[in-house]
């Protein structure tokens, strides 16, 4: 047996974190981020150009790595905060997509609850001239209520007439984006832009142009929120008697059915609250980020939340950093492609990487208990 | 040379955390009716998985009709002959008989000596033969899904049959049939041994062993204690072997004394999802003091009137009074805090969450009350009180106390846990639902004299059970179920276990 333990050191020591169970939530997502700047590095490479000088670029496009010289009124700090701006929407997406994933349901419906709490913050209060101090928190409101609504429906559905989530939330995705996109060409167009006419300053939630110690800086009020409300759900779903029936309801419907939890009941109110959040998703990106809605899109978003919650591994606080990870990336793609010379492209190559092993890290984990017990089993029959 | 058919010589076979063989050497002779015995976890299923190709020991030897094998998959042991008649059928519901028995090695003929297709007619033939020579007549051209368990059972053999086999071994064989089939079941493996093939019996139960087996094989822990001759041994002594101690086979019982009124059910009826009646008019009453068992075959709506009565099931027609109080409408969880328990048949995917930790597990019927939780924000400390203070009373064993992920315990612990939680409510009414499946004789006397002494301190208990020995041994008032109807109320002193099996098969009515 010792002689079988020589043997294995080296791999067994390098690997040591991701066998044991109790590190696999932060080992596995790491693990896969490595590999998929390994990869991205050979695309790179493949390319002629220098992998480890365009990560270099990523980050200091980004604003973690200072860039060599700044335009007028830009220091790394306004690129942070711009990817902090960029970063808010995706934390409250992704943190949607989680609510559901601990009950049980998938919710994919995140760019359409997106994108119809945008449009109801957009048209009540964006064009209503409200000063900043009410039109900020009611479009807040309104994006909790709208989207909340939006997941409530889902969740009622499949509750009332055991309509599968997916295919519900595939088609209002198709019902919003198109009722949104003929409201928007029909009474809410700008005719420059060919977009939804821009909002009032004072209900955005992204403070723009902000001038500081000679710098002209984007403050995103909702990234604050985002940071609150990521610690609220960990304490909801950690903590309290709600959170436990969710959960419950998550692990096993008919084990919950059996303890006298109302199954239904949780199920809507879980859809409410991860709806909820995708508002406020949809808030920050089409009222913060943006100002304007571009009609017949779905963000991209809705769906890159997905991986990044399961990159996150559907936790609040993993789900800040993975949302960060994502979004340097992200905002560093324009820098990277002009420095280094690489196309912004392989940017979305590398997200794509990552959204991809981090989607395998369950597999992952399985094969890593399976090849535990056969090499138990080994160790058992030699000694 | 050896007259031997099978030897097995110092097999050991272990799996993380446990040695499931050690160093068992067995000899079988051709034409004898071979027992192993044991309880759950003894090893003996894993020895014979081992024999039929499922598993390759560790270490030790097979020889087969003398010659030294190595069995490396179940088709290989096939060409052996050993075949295996399977606890759980492995039966292609919407197939027929004969296809599911030729499946794999269907007759082929070629249309215009080409185009290949299955002989259906000329294997239909074969099987009618086959199950001729054999004495389990059954009609090849019908489909799985029409068949009773038992018929099930016989397409189970004909398909070791069909393939040659000269050794069958049965999986734990009775567990499923009433007493009537399983004297049938018996002779039938009678007949087979007569007709010179050999059998190996898998079971726990001492009486079958006692009737048909020649020899027997006891393991306890994955050793092997001691290879009895059956007809000079006794029951007591082979119960003993298989323990590792002395058992009482009758659970000890002061006279029930019933008191008031508990449970009382008026013309329930219940119906499935499919809108068939699975209960029809089923009337009866239980009283404080009493353990009422329901006896019957499975799927004869026993599990619906258990689960009607808890509120897992809606009423279609009927009424259900507990302590005078009409709960036919009541949610589940007002149920349980009126004065309900209830230990499901499933205690995996209903009595347990799997992935959560025992004492949340442990906690699951009061997380939502003081001092569990308090103005909805949980309290982890009272959890883990709670759940070390069950641990030690009911002696549940698991790898890390509280902590343990419940999914990583044994049955018999989960099962224990889900007791403990049961009792802890203090429920006028509690509602066992097979509470010994799967649970080994020293757990299953444990769960036995639970339930009397919940019984003794004044409450009314549900017993439902395909066990009729268990239901003979416990039972104060015996229902018998056929086909969601009660044939037979009566107190379990006036029956015997003949009656009964008779009344489980809708034979005798009243």
């Amino acid at each position: 047996m010792n002689k079988d333990k020589k043997k294995k050191s080296l791999s067994y020591r390098l690997f040591w974190p991701i066998r044991n169970e109790k590190w696999q939530p932060i080992s596995i997502p790491v693990a896969s981020i490595l590999i998929s700047f390994i990869a991205a590095a050979i695309v790179i490479l493949l390319l002629g150009k220098n992998p480890l000088q365009a990560f270099y670029n990523l980050f200091q496009g980004a604003g973690i790595f200072p860039k060599s010289s700044y335009a007028g009124y830009k220091s790394i700090l306004t690129d942070f905060l711009s990817l902090l701006n960029a970063m808010t929407p995706l934390v409250f997406a992704s943190l949607a997509v989680a609510v559901a994933l601990r009950a049980g349901l998938f919710n994919i419906g995140v760019s359409g609850q997106m994108l119809v709490s945008g449009f109801l913050a957009t048209v009540i209060v964006g064009y209503s001239g409200l000063d900043a101090i009410i039109a900020k928190p009611l479009v807040l409101l309104v994006g909790i209520v709208a989207g909340g609504l939006m997941g409530g429906l889902v969740g009622w559905l499949k509750y009332r007439f055991n309509i599968h989530e997916v295919v519900s939330t595939i088609m209002l995705n198709y019902i919003a984006q198109y009722v949104i996109s003929f409201f928007i060409q029909m009474y809410y167009v700008d005719p420059v832009s060919r977009q939804s006419k821009y909002i009032s300053e004072e209900a955005r939630l992204t403070l723009v142009n902000v001038e500081i110690a000679n710098l002209k800086m984007d403050i995103p009020l909702g990234f604050i929120l985002a940071i609150i409300i990521a610690i609220l759900i960990k304490f909801l779903m950690d903590k309290t008697v709600v959170g436990f029936e969710i959960k419950a309801v998550g692990s096993n419907r008919k084990a919950a059915k059996y303890t006298g939890i109302n199954v239904g009941r949780n199920t809507v109110l879980a859809m409410i609250i991860s709806g909820g959040l995708a508002g406020l998703a949809g808030v920050t990106y089409y009222l913060g980020y943006f100002s304007s809605i571009q009609p017949k899109v779905l963000s991209s978003i809705g769906f890159d939340s997905i991986a990044v919650a399961l990159l996150g591994n559907a936790h609040p606080i993993g789900i800040i950093f993975s949302s960060f990870l994502v979004s340097i990336i992200d905002q560093g793609s324009t820098y990277m492609s002009s420095q280094a010379g690489i196309r912004q492209e392989i940017a979305s190559v590398i997200i794509g990487l990552i959204l991809l092993f981090s989607a395998c890290g369950a597999y992952v984990k399985h094969k890593v208990s399976r090849l535990k017990e056969k090499e138990e089993d080994r160790k058992d029959s030699e000694s | 040379m050896s007259d031997y058919i099978v030897e097995m010589k110092h097999i050991t076979k272990s799996f993380p955390g446990i040695v499931a063989n050690d160093d068992v050497s067995i000899g079988i002779k051709k034409g004898e009716i071979f027992a192993l015995l044991g309880e759950n976890g003894a090893g003996k299923s894993t020895l014979m998985s081992i024999l039929s190709g499922m598993y390759e020991p560790d270490e030790g030897e097979i020889y087969i009709r003398g010659e030294k094998v190595q069995i490396s998959s179940p088709n290989h042991a096939a060409n052996l002959n050993i075949g295996m008649v399977h606890q759980h059928f492995k039966l292609v519901e919407d197939y027929t008989i004969t296809e599911n028995i030729t499946l794999g090695i269907e007759p082929i003929k070629r249309f215009a000596g080409l185009f290949p297709y299955v002989d259906i007619r000329n294997a239909n033939r074969k099987i009618e033969e086959l199950s001729k020579d054999f004495g389990l007549e059954v009609d090849p051209t019908k489909k799985i899904a029409d068949l009773t368990v038992s018929m099930q059972q016989r397409v189970e053999i004909l398909k070791v049959l069909y393939r040659e086999a000269e050794i069958l071994i049965f999986d734990e064989p009775t567990a499923v049939l009433t007493p009537q089939e399983i004297d049938f079941l018996l002779g039938i493996i009678e007949g087979l041994r007569n007709s010179g093939k050999t059998i190996i019996l898998i079971t726990h139960k001492l009486e079958e062993i006692k009737k048909v087996a020649d020899r027997c094989a006891v393991l306890n822990k994955g050793k092997l204690v001691d290879v009895l001759d059956v007809k000079t041994t006794s029951v007591n002594l082979m119960a003993q072997l298989m323990v590792g101690r002395e058992v009482s086979f009758e659970s000890e019982k002061v006279p029930a004394q019933f008191k008031e009124e508990v449970l009382k059910i008026e013309h329930l009826t219940v119906k499935n999802e499919d809108g068939f009646e699975v209960v029809k008019d089923v009337s009866f009453t239980i009283r404080s003091g009493e353990i009422f068992a329901i006896a019957g075959v499975a799927d004869n709506g026993q599990v619906e009137i258990a689960d009607a009565i808890a509120g897992l099931t809606k009423v279609s027609n009927g009424k259900i009074f507990l302590e005078g109080k009409d709960i036919t409408n009541e949610s589940i969880r007002n149920r349980t805090e009126i004065g309900i328990s209830y230990i499901p048949e499933d205690r995996q995917s209903y009595g347990l969450f799997l992935d959560f930790d025992l004492s949340t597990n442990l906690a699951l019927k009061q997380y939502y009350k003081e001092p569990f939780s308090s103005k909805g924000i949980l309290n982890k400390d009272v959890f883990e009180q709670f759940g070390s203070k069950l641990i030690d009373q009911f002696d549940i064993r698991s790898g890390q106390g509280i902590k343990t992920q419940v999914r990583s315990m044994s049955g018999g612990n989960q099962q224990k846990a889900i007791i403990a939680r049961e009792i802890e409510l203090q429920s006028p009414l509690m509602i066992f639902v097979q509470p010994t499946r799967g649970v080994d004789i020293g757990a299953i006397e444990n769960i036995h004299n639970m339930m009397i002494q919940q019984r003794d301190q004044g409450k009314a208990i549900l017993l439902v059970s395909l066990e009729l020995e268990e239901i003979m041994n416990v039972a104060d008032t015996i229902g018998v179920i056929y086909n969601g109807q009660l044939q037979k109320v009566a107190s379990s002193e006036s029956l015997t276990t003949n009656e009964v099996g008779e009344y489980m098969m809708g034979a005798k009515h009243e």
